[in-house]
């Protein structure tokens, strides 16, 4: 008995489970983006459409609220149109490089031994390389489109998945419960998947999310580059990049794709902290 | 120059944590604090000190010499800078992170005077001031250039201490000065202070859940208990004749009383006469990490049912031997042999039935995220055992069948240890290895684990293999008793024989740890 | 616990003298493994080498000649990369197809901006972003500390060349504070130039440094030391200048993050800025396949990056004592 009231005297630490108000308004634009995606090139299917004679409209011409670029292709129809391009390859760079992140690093932390070291010294030289110029280089010189740029930015993003998971589960493996895990003679595979990996997915989802972040970052940098996306095609960066041009004239060229691309890396960030907070707690101590 | 607390509150974010204290402490006498885990007396501690955590704070008064402390304000730096350090002082439990690892000793030390004085002093000052420091602590000059890490805990330990005191303050306290010690560096620091203080007439509130700790070191006492004073009085008379069932639970729990009177939770068994054949023998296993050895040709013997004790102090190499009969590390040399048949080094070549392990973490040592309920199912399904078993683990462990639902977070230490002493039987090994298994419990909570594990052996006629760094513990429940040392059995016998006739020098230091007399004087030989 | 202890500081414990040499020889291993998967970007360019190699010039068969002696086209492949190889480290970078210039001079000519800017920018970031993550730790939940939070989310959130395109277009063109592009005409025009490239700089890598700095702050003003440090009178400032002694090791172990942003972002930024830079000169010459420039910028940025790492490896020997202590323990 004396052993219950060990817990109630612990100091409790109360934490608001409430949605907080910056997380709430995150998730929304999230979801406003997540429909533009879907139904984007639906709802605008003419967004890439040219039209000389409206070229360079400024915003609040009649029409086109948010004006025009040199090609007459209205900012507002391309930003929605081009939110699919923009979001579907940060997220699959993002569950790509996580996937491997998981299988590699797990294995890395767990088994160690020379898998380890071939898998740390793999990391190693890919962490060499900048990854905004290994993308650059290869998918300049190679070319390739998109899908190159994906696959490309899964390989890059994948190292720092590998060591996040790795430095995690050689934490978790130190602990007592695996030992007593291996006590009970499980097998390796359950050790690894249904005991260590559960105590790391914190880590993992929350790095997932900042990397869907760094991938719309990167897509659009790449964009800017002129590398990646193909000229024509509806998406945030290639916008910004056409936009440029024309600057001084009509700013929204620029500034609306940008502040697109700002924002929901922002709430994407927002949402990752705040479910990496969430998923920790479920197992904290009470202490 | 007297210390008075009036009515010191603390308060919490839930409440109401440490009820009003009244208490008054005379130049040179010692109040101690005595209390288990979530009793109160950190938070009292730190309330004295202004260092409160965020969301806690005092009311009442505290006066050091008619000066009164800011103790309403805690978190409040410019108010308690003039008091900090001049008139009060706190030394910590562990010296390994109570002083920054990245800096010198002696400026650490030197950081306390020239805070305690308000200016910077000459290199030269300085230097003498710090070598002044060390020396009262009984330590060489030369300590002042070393960083922490090349001291050992009892050197670093004092060096804390001549940083707490090098301003002199009229007040220490002293929380939990010496649990992270080994047992034969724990009479020389409270030793140490005593004499500081009796020096100095120092006025000290040494704060500690070990009775041995208290007994013969401090003037007046307070047992704490729910952030309530349960009992108070002079040390002596309270420890003689507690009058609150708590303060009697505590001592009637407390190993070294135990030692003392001789008491036992587990009957010894017929002594381990050798008729029967032993469930386990380990021949001159030996082990070593990278230059060092851990293990040096270390025999042991176990016979079925009996519990055999094996005590050392961190780095004997009994951890390590545990580990090796678990198959969780693997032996250079040596055999195990287990029932007749001999192990080979290393997991692959055990089974889950053979033996299994509680260690001494309660809070690692149950995966966070699962439920008790699938903790104990998936230790059942490898002996091929129902997890309708379940609730009939928890029952033998005294729990209730609904904690099954609950996850680890949700139980205290003791509860979380009794799970894991559960999961360990789930697969009915034949012997049970308990590696410090009570260590990090509350002396009351440690007494309900050990005689869990007696009646356990007693039910299951389980063999145990119970390790610990406390003499006094391993007293109360193993028959026989191996004492390691640097690697080596240096002694091994039945347990009431070493410890009434203990042969070897180290067993003798031992022995007057567990019994918390007044070591060796042994200063400077750290 | 202290069994564990000691065991892992038994394994920390090897010789000083071999750990330097380990990192070394590593750095030196990734090196050439990278230094092959950079030869073979010519091979690895869809359509011809000779083709790729003289890029969009025209062909004749002296040119072609002269391709094929350059590159020792008609050696087996390991000379070529042999000699490649040693032309990198002597010296000799080859022709530039697209300037028309040796690459060691193109690059020569440009890297005095590239290295000014990232130095402005590296010394704007740390010397803004320390304190400002120190102070978020110290008053954590504060107000300053909900700013610095927010800044450092927005600095790594928004690209580069984002933050690029609005500072240019309010204090270059709207506020017409700043020189809009180029590199300007060396001295003080050329530090004009490059406050604004270099301010869209520091943000991003201020927002990492913050992040490092408050999370290893945050860390060390918890721990007993501190608390101890506290209940002796020790001046808060003091205190502060501890933990941050102590927070330096884990903040120097994160330079490389700090050093893999700061090479793509100085080419987004020349770029954004129009910089005669390296940065510049790379993404030039990618768009042209002006392959012995990307060759031999890629390789080098790779030198200078391995060679970053090392330093800061060191330094992080240098500022652990633990560590240092075997230095001494082994010589």
């Amino acid at each position: 008995m004396s052993d219950i009231r060990v817990i109630g005297v612990a100091p409790v630490r109360r934490r608001r489970r409430r949605l907080p108000i910056g997380v709430a308004i995150a998730l929304g634009v999230l979801a406003l983006a997540v429909l533009a995606a879907a139904f984007g090139k639906l709802i605008f299917p003419d967004a890439m459409h040219q039209d000389i004679l409206a070229s360079t409209l400024p915003p609040g011409s009649p029409g086109h609220p948010l004006g025009t670029d040199e090609l007459g292709r209205d900012i507002l129809q391309m930003a929605v149109a081009g939110t699919a391009s923009a979001l579907v390859g940060p997220v699959i760079v993002a569950i790509g490089s996580m996937l491997l992140g998981v299988v590699m690093g797990t294995l890395a932390g767990y088994e160690r031994g020379w898998l380890d070291t071939l898998i740390s010294r793999w990391t190693d030289l890919l962490l060499a390389v900048p990854v905004l110029l290994a993308a650059i280089v290869v998918s300049g010189v190679m070319g390739g489109g998109y899908w190159v740029t994906v696959a490309l930015l899964i390989v890059l993003f994948s190292p720092s998945d590998i060591r996040i998971v790795r430095a995690g589960v050689l934490e978790q493996s130190a602990r007592p419960y695996i030992e007593a895990a291996q006590m009970l003679s499980l097998s390796r595979w359950r050790v690894m998947f249904r005991h260590i990996l559960p105590n790391v997915t914190s880590l993992v989802v929350t790095n997932m999310m900042l990397n869907v972040a760094f991938a719309l970052v990167a897509f659009s940098s790449l964009s800017f580059l002129g590398v990646g996306v193909a000229p024509g095609t509806a998406d945030w960066g290639r916008q910004l990049t056409d936009g440029r041009a024309i600057m001084f004239q009509n700013p929204a060229a620029v500034f609306v794709p940008a502040l697109l691309i700002v924002a929901v890396a922002v709430c994407v960030n927002l949402v990752g902290d705040w479910i990496g907070q969430r998923l920790s707690q479920v197992g904290e101590e009470v202490r | 120059m007297t210390v008075l607390l009036s009515a010191l509150t603390v308060l919490g974010p839930s409440g109401t944590m440490v009820e009003p204290i009244d208490a008054e402490i005379a130049p040179g006498a010692t109040l101690a604090l005595i209390g288990e885990s979530g009793s109160g007396k950190t938070l009292t501690a730190k309330s004295i000190v202004g260092l409160l955590p965020r969301g806690f704070r005092a009311t009442g008064a505290v006066s050091v010499a008619g000066q009164d402390l800011p103790v309403t304000r805690a978190g409040d730096d410019a108010a308690w800078r003039r008091a900090r350090g001049r008139s009060v002082s706190l030394l910590l439990q562990d010296p390994f992170t109570s002083l920054t690892p990245v800096h010198r000793c002696g400026d650490q030390i030197a950081w306390t005077i020239e805070a305690a004085q308000g200016r910077r002093l000459t290199r030269g000052a300085r230097r003498k001031a710090v070598e002044e420091r060390l020396a009262e602590v009984n330590l060489p000059a030369r300590v002042a250039d070393a960083f922490p890490h090349e001291l050992s805990g009892g050197m670093r330990q004092r060096v804390a201490i001549a940083a707490a005191l090098a301003s002199d303050p009229q007040l220490l306290i002293a929380d939990e000065p010496t649990t992270a010690l080994d047992a034969s560096n724990q009479a020389e620091i409270l030793d140490l202070l005593r004499r500081i203080q009796l020096e100095r007439r120092l006025s000290v509130i040494l704060i500690s859940h070990d009775l041995g700790v208290v007994r013969g070191r401090t003037d007046q006492v307070l047992v704490m208990r729910d952030g309530k004073v349960v009992e108070r009085g002079a040390t002596a008379a309270v420890l003689a004749a507690p009058e609150h069932p708590y303060t009697r639970a505590l001592i009637e729990a407390d190993p070294v009383v135990a030692a003392r009177t001789g008491a036992r939770i587990a009957e010894e068994s017929a002594d381990g006469s050798a008729e029967v054949e032993a469930l386990l023998v380990c021949e001159r296993v030996t082990k070593a990490f990278g230059a060092r050895t851990v293990l040096d040709a270390v025999d042991l013997s176990i016979a079925p049912g009996a519990i055999v004790g094996i005590v050392g102090e961190s780095g004997s190499g009994k951890s390590t031997l545990a580990r090796c009969i678990a198959g969780l590390e693997r032996e250079d040399a040596g055999s195990i042999v287990l029932g007749g048949a001999a192990l080979a080094a290393g997991r692959a070549s055990r089974t889950p039935g053979q033996m299994q392990i509680v260690f001494q973490d309660p809070y690692s040592s149950l995966n966070p995220m699962m439920s008790i309920g699938a903790i104990l199912a998936e230790a059942l399904g490898v002996a091929g055992r129902e997890a309708s078993e379940v609730p009939t683990m928890l029952e033998m462990v005294g729990l209730p069948a609904e904690f099954a639902r609950k996850r680890p977070a949700e139980l205290s230490g003791g509860q979380r240890q009794r799970v894991a002493i559960a999961r360990a039987l789930a697969p009915e090994p034949r012997l049970l290895i308990c590696d410090e298994s009570v260590s990090a419990l509350d002396v009351s909570v440690q007494a309900d684990i050990l005689a869990l594990l007696a009646r356990l052996r007693d039910e299951l006629g389980i063999a145990i293999l119970f390790i610990s760094h406390d003499l006094a513990v391993v007293r109360m429940i193993a028959d026989t008793v191996t004492v390691m040392w640097d690697g080596r059995v240096v002694e091994a016998g039945p347990c009431h024989e070493v410890l009434e006739h203990p042969a070897h020098e180290y067993t003798r230091l031992l022995v007057a740890a567990a019994m918390r007399e007044n070591a060796v004087p042994a200063d400077g030989k750290d | 616990m202290s069994i564990a202890d000691t065991r892992a500081r038994a394994s920390r414990l090897r010789p000083l003298g071999r750990m330097v040499a380990v990192r070394v020889l590593g750095v030196l291993g990734v090196l050439f493994v990278l230094s092959i998967l950079v030869f073979a970007m010519m091979y690895l360019a869809p359509g011809d080498i000779v083709k790729n190699l003289l890029g969009n010039r025209p062909t004749n068969p002296d040119v072609i000649a002269a391709v094929r002696e350059q590159y020792r086209l008609d050696d087996p492949v390991v000379i070529q990369y042999l000699s490649w190889l040693k032309g990198f480290v002597t010296g000799d970078l080859g022709m530039s197809i697209r300037l028309q210039q040796p690459v060691a001079d193109a690059i020569g000519d440009r890297v005095g901006i590239t290295l000014a800017l990232c130095l402005l920018a590296f010394v704007v970031a740390v010397i803004s972003a320390v304190p400002l993550g120190v102070r978020s730790a110290v008053k954590a939940g504060g107000w300053v500390d909900r700013t610095g939070n927010a800044m450092s989310i927005l600095g790594l959130s928004a690209p580069t060349f984002a933050v690029g395109l609005l500072l240019l277009y309010v204090f270059a063109y709207y506020l017409p504070i700043f020189p809009v592009y180029g590199g300007g005409d060396g001295g003080v025009d050329t530090l004009r130039h490059l406050v604004l490239p270099a301010v869209t700089l520091a943000l991003g890598l201020g927002a990492i440094i913050v992040k490092l700095t408050r999370t290893a702050m945050l860390r060390e003003l918890e721990s007993d030391y501190v608390t101890f440090a506290r209940s002796r009178g020790l001046g808060e400032r003091l205190v502060r200048r501890i933990a941050l002694r102590n927070a330096a090791i884990p903040i120097v172990t994160g330079a490389s993050l700090v050093l893999t942003f700061l090479v793509g972002g100085t080419v987004l930024a020349e770029t954004t800025y129009a910089l005669p830079g390296l940065g510049t000169l790379l993404q030039d010459s990618v768009l042209f396949k002006d392959i012995a420039v990307v060759q031999s910028l890629t390789l080098l940025v790779a030198v200078v990056i391995a060679a970053i790492a090392l330093i800061a490896d060191l330094t992080y020997i240098l500022l652990d004592p633990r560590v240092r202590r075997q230095m001494g323990a082994a010589s």
